[in-house]
């Protein structure tokens, strides 16, 4: 029935119900979930409208899914459901230069529109490390960041407006100039819980005329997180301050080569992009203060060749950890960024506590921490340590005034950590809007928002 | 007052159904419709403390009640800032300015208000404190309840507190003024966009003649160059050269009160004549602006309306004011006129005027597409619509 009804409005080479093609869909990038009832590839909006159309009839939920890198289960499938894979929904509508605006598909790569923006000195600027393959519509679900978020924002302030199918296959359009809600704020990070983006108008900017990357080790991870505390701390808000303790460094280096000392307790990546006239200032400026800090070695990457061998270490971090365990968690938290020194120590400390190895790679600049916990998942020691102690560095954060995601998302893993940052009180706001754009919660459900067992007030209206 | 007090208050007025009015420092009251003058006033100017300066963090925490002056000030102390630029920042709150959706002419640089916030405490039409977010710079928890408050005219909820991003000041700030002769005014707007240090502002202005400068046969241009004291005066010599061709002969520099420069014309754009004018605003892209104005000010002309106008030549908003010689005269032709001008400009706004008949015009435009949707939240969070009735969009 379900199967027929959705091959009759989309064709039948847009619609997966084989067992060996839906199992492909329960899993991303590291959160295994269920199998889907059915997964269907539409061409355009209409066809979204028409799958949520039938996926209401039928009593089915909805999984919207780009291309599954998410790190938190949020285009995973937990209860059976539809998943609506953008994978043909791949195109750059419109590219207006003068404008500087794009309006493309959800299904376009992130990286794909900056590449397409190139010829035009524009780039888009949020850069998850998964550019290369995440796509737009998972990233304004997730409100994606990357390292250059640390001065330009993340995905929510590069979305100018949204073409958004809802919960009764209607189409509706937002935008940020127009008066009324910002609708396109309360969709952007939603997990495709409030809607599903069939469409989107990004913002796209001036390609910076001088870019330069330094590269500074310190001899260990408290004297870099106190350089990097201090560098903001003097108004100094560079593009990109990323860090690498030594674990990270050196199966970086191992696996890209990409000129990171091997001895070096933590590695400082500074990237700073504007105007040629200001870029002595900034490397003397950023040089005084990291080697205030106990900095051992600084160096200045003198060629586009050499930024991009330090950024392609930085951006393939995950990929290296195979080097260094068979499985790893990446955790995603965010703390006050003068608390980095105390919140990198208190990581330390739980791996030590549970035994772990842990390898630290992460946007030091906005206090946006990605500890990964090494462990090996035949091992059910290690997999309840790594939990354990999961939880633990989520109960730090916190402790610090931070928060419990910073870039990658709740989705399902994270749900019930909810409670603990928010109270019920604020979970139920947050809920209201939810009983306004899914009412029955079909649209990503059990997702975001905690169990309704930890949260009694959170449960639908119906 | 606390937050605790007034969401007792609030509910109050809830259980009883009376409409609140929520009011701050009044600079923008010229937006919106009038008030319901049967509702409780509600100040929020007594929630003026800055509860966290974080300049470590580059963040801070205030209440909704601070003037946007005495915030610069302190974070002119550790040489930061937040751009909101809204109008009349000694009397204007941070709270009315994100209510407000109020959005300046530097948000082509530094991003609009909404881009600063990063968390916020509320309180909901039934009493609820509801907080979001928090103090650091990326959280992807939950929805993004502060930006959703942001721009909602008070209609959702009354904020009560609004955690900040904060940026570096500028090292430097340097003001331009150029009388435009005939035939240059195409070329040296659409120049701006060439320049490579991007102009922090530049305005076409046209009249509004307690500015600084004078027009020429094409109006005035104002334009300010923000960064380090290198790239404002690379900036300089770029600027003059771009200028020199598109034939404006004189560039007079501003250096001291260059900002406050800049600060009368983001003024200018909510000043009223008396009961005289109606001001509006139109969102148009930079390179459609100038023409866009033109076309309005050929349509006032035919009404017999005096102009003034201001053209933000980076984002491309459109500011026109419209007035005559007394009430009388601009009521007698003003319904007409909104009508025709909303013909035009369907997306219009009126962000100024205290002239009786405002409550008749289109003060927001046309309504907004995800209408259905916002009515449904309205009614989630507000359903005895107590909250600054009548004032939005459509009813809100």
């Amino acid at each position: 029935m379900l199967a027929q009804r959705l091959i009759d409005a989309l064709g039948a080479d847009a619609v997966k119900m084989q067992p060996e093609d839906l199992a492909v869909y329960s899993f991303d990038a590291y959160t295994d979930g269920s199998a889907p009832s059915a997964v269907v590839l539409p061409a355009s909006t209409n066809d979204v409208s028409a799958v949520v159309k039938i996926a209401r009839e039928c009593g089915e939920p909805i999984v919207p899914r780009g291309a599954g890198t998410g790190l938190c289960g949020g285009a995973v499938p937990i209860e059976g459901g539809i998943v609506i894979s953008f994978a043909r929904m791949n195109r750059i509508l419109e590219l207006d230069a003068a404008r500087r605006r794009a309006r493309v598909q959800p299904g376009v790569v992130n990286l794909g529109v900056s590449t397409a923006a190139a010829p035009f000195g524009l780039f888009y600027a949020p850069d998850p490390s998964s550019q290369k393959t995440s796509t737009i519509g998972g990233n304004v679900a997730t409100n994606a960041g990357g390292p250059h978020c640390l001065s330009y924002g993340t995905t929510v302030n590069h979305v100018l407006g949204l073409e958004v199918v809802d919960e009764h296959g209607e189409v509706f359009k937002t935008s940020i100039d127009r008066p009324g809600y910002d609708l396109t704020a309360a969709l952007v990070g939603s997990e495709g819980t409030l809607g599903i983006v069939t469409s989107a108008w990004i913002r796209l900017m001036k390609a910076p005329e001088a870019v330069r990357v330094w590269l500074a080790t310190f001899p260990d991870v408290e004297s870099a997180s106190d350089a990097v505390s201090s560098i903001i701390a003097a108004g100094i808000v560079p593009t990109a301050l990323e860090m690498m303790d030594a674990v990270m460094a050196r199966a970086v280096e191992a696996a890209f080569h990409a000129g990171y000392p091997t001895d070096a307790g933590a590695v400082l990546l500074v990237e700073h992009a504007g105007f040629e006239d200001d870029m002595d200032a900034y490397e003397r400026e950023i040089e005084r203060i990291a080697k205030e800090h106990g900095a051992t070695t600084w160096r200045a990457a003198r060629s586009q060749a050499e930024r991009d061998a330090l950024w392609a270490g930085r951006k393939g971090a995950a990929g290296a950890m195979g080097r260094i365990s068979p499985n790893y968690y990446l955790q995603d938290v965010c703390v006050r960024r003068s608390t980095l020194p105390k919140a990198l120590h208190a990581v330390e400390e739980i791996a030590r506590e549970y035994k772990l190895t842990v390898a630290n790679v992460f946007h030091a600049g906005d206090g946006n921490l990605h500890p990964m916990l090494c462990y090996d998942k035949s091992n059910p020691k290690e997999v309840q340590a790594v939990v354990e102690s999961g939880n633990a560095i989520l109960e730090t954060a916190i402790a610090l005034g931070g928060t419990i995601s910073g870039e990658h998302g709740i989705g399902y893993e994270k749900r019930d950590g909810m409670t603990r940052v928010y109270s019920t009180n604020d979970l139920a706001t947050m809920a209201r809007v939810r009983d306004v754009f899914d009412p029955q919660r079909r649209l990503n459900p059990e997702k975001l928002f905690p169990t309704g067992a930890q949260c009694a007030e959170v449960k639908p209206i119906v | 007052m606390t937050a605790e007090s007034l969401a007792a208050l609030i509910a109050e007025c809830n259980r009883d159904g009376r409409a609140v009015t929520v009011r701050a420092g009044g600079t923008l009251s010229g937006m919106g419709y009038p008030p319901d003058p049967d509702a409780l006033q509600l100040s929020m100017l007594d929630f003026d403390e800055i509860v966290e300066d974080a300049p470590a963090d580059l963040t801070v925490a205030v209440q909704s009640g601070v003037r946007l002056r005495v915030l610069a000030q302190r974070l002119a102390a550790h040489s930061t800032h937040v751009p909101f630029d809204a109008p009349f920042a000694n009397d204007a709150t941070v709270g009315g300015t994100l209510s407000a959706g109020w959005l300046g002419p530097r948000r082509h640089l530094y991003g609009r208000p909404r881009d600063f916030v990063i968390g916020s405490v509320a309180v909901l039409a039934d009493g609820t404190i509801a907080r979001a977010g928090g103090m650091v710079v990326k959280n992807v928890a939950g929805y993004d309840m502060s930006r959703l408050y942001v721009g909602s005219f008070g209609t959702l909820a009354v904020l009560v507190q609004a955690n900040l991003k904060t940026i570096a000041l500028p090292e430097a700030t340097r003001g331009f003024l150029m009388r435009l002769p005939e035939g240059t005014r195409a070329r040296a707007i659409s120049h701006m966009h060439a320049l490579d240090v991007v102009p922090a502002a530049a305005f076409w202005i046209d009249g509004f003649k307690t500015l600084e400068g004078e027009d020429g046969i094409e109006g005035r241009l104002f334009v300010i160059l923000e960064g380090s004291r290198a790239v404002v005066d690379r900036g300089t010599r770029e600027l003059r050269a771009w200028m020199g061709r598109a034939g404006v002969p004189d560039t007079s520099v501003i250096d001291a009160g260059a900002r406050e420069a800049f600060e009368r014309i983001v003024d200018a754009y909510v000043a009223s004549i008396g009961e005289r004018s109606i001001t509006y605003r139109i969102p148009a892209f930079h390179d459609d602006a100038i023409g866009r104005a033109m076309a309005l000010q050929t349509l006032a002309q035919r009404f017999e309306f005096r102009t003034d106008v201001i053209v933000d030549a980076m984002n491309g908003d459109v500011i026109v004011r419209v007035s005559d010689l007394d009430a009388h005269a601009l009521g007698a032709k003003i319904e007409i006129f909104d009508d025709a001008l909303h013909d035009d400009e369907p997306e219009a706004i009126i962000i100024a005027g205290n002239h009786p008949s405002r409550a008749v015009l289109a003060v927001w435009g046309s309504a907004p597409d995800a209408l259905p949707q916002m009515r449904a939240l309205k009614e989630r969070f507000d359903p005895k619509r107590i909250l600054n009735p009548g004032r939005f969009v459509a009813g809100l």
